[in-house]
């Protein structure tokens, strides 16, 4: 990695054009005494669905949450190792964790959209960083509508509170407010689990658009979703990475029993 | 004895205790309106009280009162909002947590008379402010304030973590999430907290009868410095003479009047806890 193609979190104003890779280099992370993370060495690669799975308990959340420093909240939350960017480590003291958080984006579990217009919550994250003209603020709020597949069915109602739509109108109004701050990274964590299955088509249809122009980092527990839209396939179990590669690699040939056994039996005797 | 004779038993005497609260409450209510609004005019509303208070009204008595009290919410509502935000959203140490609602606790178990004592030593002696309504805002305001910091942290802190992740992973900083997110939602909490403790402060006399007032000779103030008028010092002061009919008549009207301020500030509680619980979804 060349020095001009780092990723300045820390200066403001400078972004890379491109999607980045993502790095994460014996990294360890630990809630008081108990060992979550385990030296995971993984390479998230830019323009795929980097999807990632594994039992419940096995570090996925945990894993991701990492990657824009969400975990920096937990009270006694400790990690080691490094995680680049672009060649920069974004776990560094002098990363602007606010900064960072625009450049990778997440999506939650649970859609949580906030108590305003579905206007003002596409325009929640990026009114804070920069002054919009009312043009402007139009125009943001119009593309990520449509980027989001969600302009047909709200712009008639763009005014009224964004708790009325359905949830899966909701998840996707939550990737569109993500989107609209410009971010290069997305985060995914389980963003289906709470769906119906129409939904859930709606987005993973939408993941798949969207790798055209972001790193997509997104963990599930559902082994056929990440058969659909998985490019970059990694196997979690109790803290470990156990297996990683592409897709079709992980479901025809893995190199572990383990992995097979998961993929096929949605079970797991890594503990 | 049979489970049915228990049940029946246990039934009836949770009938009574609650029916005694409520009588006990209905009786004071009843004797203090019967005699309260015999007393109670145009003319005793709106005019100074003459010859000790035996005469005349409780004008100043009430402009008083609302002075002690709305200094008070304006000194308490900001540190108690702050004590909240910081208990809620900095304190991550559980240790300290539980020092700070000791604390806080601690605060609110300190009889009333203390704070009066604490604000003529204080205040009044070694700052040597004298006699003066600010000084009668300010130990108000520490009186209600442990009220008020709980009802603002329940309010802030019971906001989903979800709604703080939310708004960080937008790249949003802390007091960003706080101004934007956490009290739109959380204010109306802080408002009800707010009223009820102005609702107790307004009938409080041990804090202010030695610090802030004065019984005659009062009107409106014209400095920070000076003494007021209040309504619970002034049905103290009636009450002492209530040899006299008049000043006795005069003591019910203030009492009345009183209870309808206190009515008014929890009224205010209660409907801003209905109002405004969901200021943001406005």
């Amino acid at each position: 990695m060349t020095h001009s193609t780092r990723l300045r979190i820390v200066q403001p104003g400078i972004l890379p054009e491109a999607a980045p890779a993502v790095n994460l280099e014996d990294f360890h992370v630990w809630f008081g005494e108990a060992h979550i993370l385990r030296g995971i060495d993984v390479g998230l690669q830019e323009y795929r669905i980097n999807c990632i799975v594994g039992p419940s308990g096995s570090g996925k959340s945990t894993l991701i949450r990492s990657i824009n420093r969400m975990n920096d909240e937990a009270a006694d939350y400790s990690f080691k190792g490094a995680i680049y960017v672009n060649g920069e480590n974004i776990l560094d003291k002098s990363v602007n964790v606010a900064r960072l958080r625009t450049v990778i984006g997440m999506v939650f579990q649970k859609p949580c959209v906030f108590p305003k217009s579905v206007s003002e919550n596409v325009l929640f994250g990026i009114q804070h960083l920069k002054k919009l003209s009312r043009q402007e603020k139009l125009q943001i709020v119009e593309d990520h509508l449509k980027s989001t597949y969600l302009w047909k069915e709200v712009s008639h109602r763009l005014h009224d509170n964004a708790v009325s739509l359905s949830i899966g109108q909701q998840q996707r109004l939550c990737i569109a407010r993500a989107l609209a701050v410009k971010p290069k990274v997305i985060l995914l964590d389980e963003p289906t689990s709470s769906l119906d299955p129409v939904s859930t088509r709606a987005i993973e249809d939408l993941m798949l658009e969207l790798k055209q122009k972001y790193t997509i980092v997104f963990v599930t527990h559902n082994i056929q979703q990440a058969q659909r839209v998985a490019d970059h396939l990694i196997f979690m179990c109790n803290g470990r990475i156990i297996e990683q590669g592409t897709k079709q690699k992980l479901f025809s040939t893995p190199e572990k029993d383990q992995t097979r056994k998961y993929l096929n039996e949605e079970y797991c005797d890594c503990e | 004895m049979s489970r049915e004779l228990a049940n029946g038993i246990f039934s009836a005497v949770t009938w009574i205790a609650m029916g005694l609260c409520g009588l006990i409450l209905i009786f004071l209510l009843a004797v203090m309106i019967w005699n309260g609004i015999r007393a109670v005019d145009f003319e005793f509303l709106f005019t100074a009280s003459r010859n000790f208070g035996a005469g005349g009204g409780i004008f100043y008595q009430m402009i008083g009162s609302l002075l002690l009290i709305l200094f008070a919410a304006l000194i308490c509502f900001p540190l108690a909002l702050g004590t909240a935000i910081f208990k809620s959203e900095y304190l991550k140490s559980a240790r300290v947590q539980r020092l700070c609602a000791v604390l806080v606790y601690g605060l609110n178990g300190v009889p009333s008379v203390i704070f009066g004592i604490f604000g003529l030593v204080f205040f009044v002696n070694v700052l040597g402010t004298g006699i003066s309504w600010f000084v009668g805002s300010i130990i108000l305001a520490m009186m209600i304030l442990p009220t008020v910091v709980l009802a603002t942290y329940h309010s802030i802190n019971s906001i989903p973590e979800i709604y703080r992740e939310s708004a960080l992973a937008l790249g949003l900083n802390k007091w960003q999430v706080i101004a934007k997110v956490l009290l739109p939602q959380g204010i109306g909490g802080a408002i009800t907290g707010l009223f009820l403790g102005l609702a107790r402060a307004v009938g409080e006399t041990a804090p202010i009868m030695f610090i802030a007032t004065a019984f005659t000779g009062v009107e409106i103030p014209g400095s920070f410095f000076e003494p007021v008028t209040a309504l619970p010092t002034h049905i103290l002061a009636l009450a002492q003479q209530a040899i006299n009919e008049q000043a006795l008549q005069n003591a019910w009207g203030a009492s009345f009047v009183l209870i309808c301020l206190v009515t008014v500030f929890s009224a205010l509680g209660l409907w801003s806890r209905k109002k405004l619980k969901t200021v943001g979804l406005r």
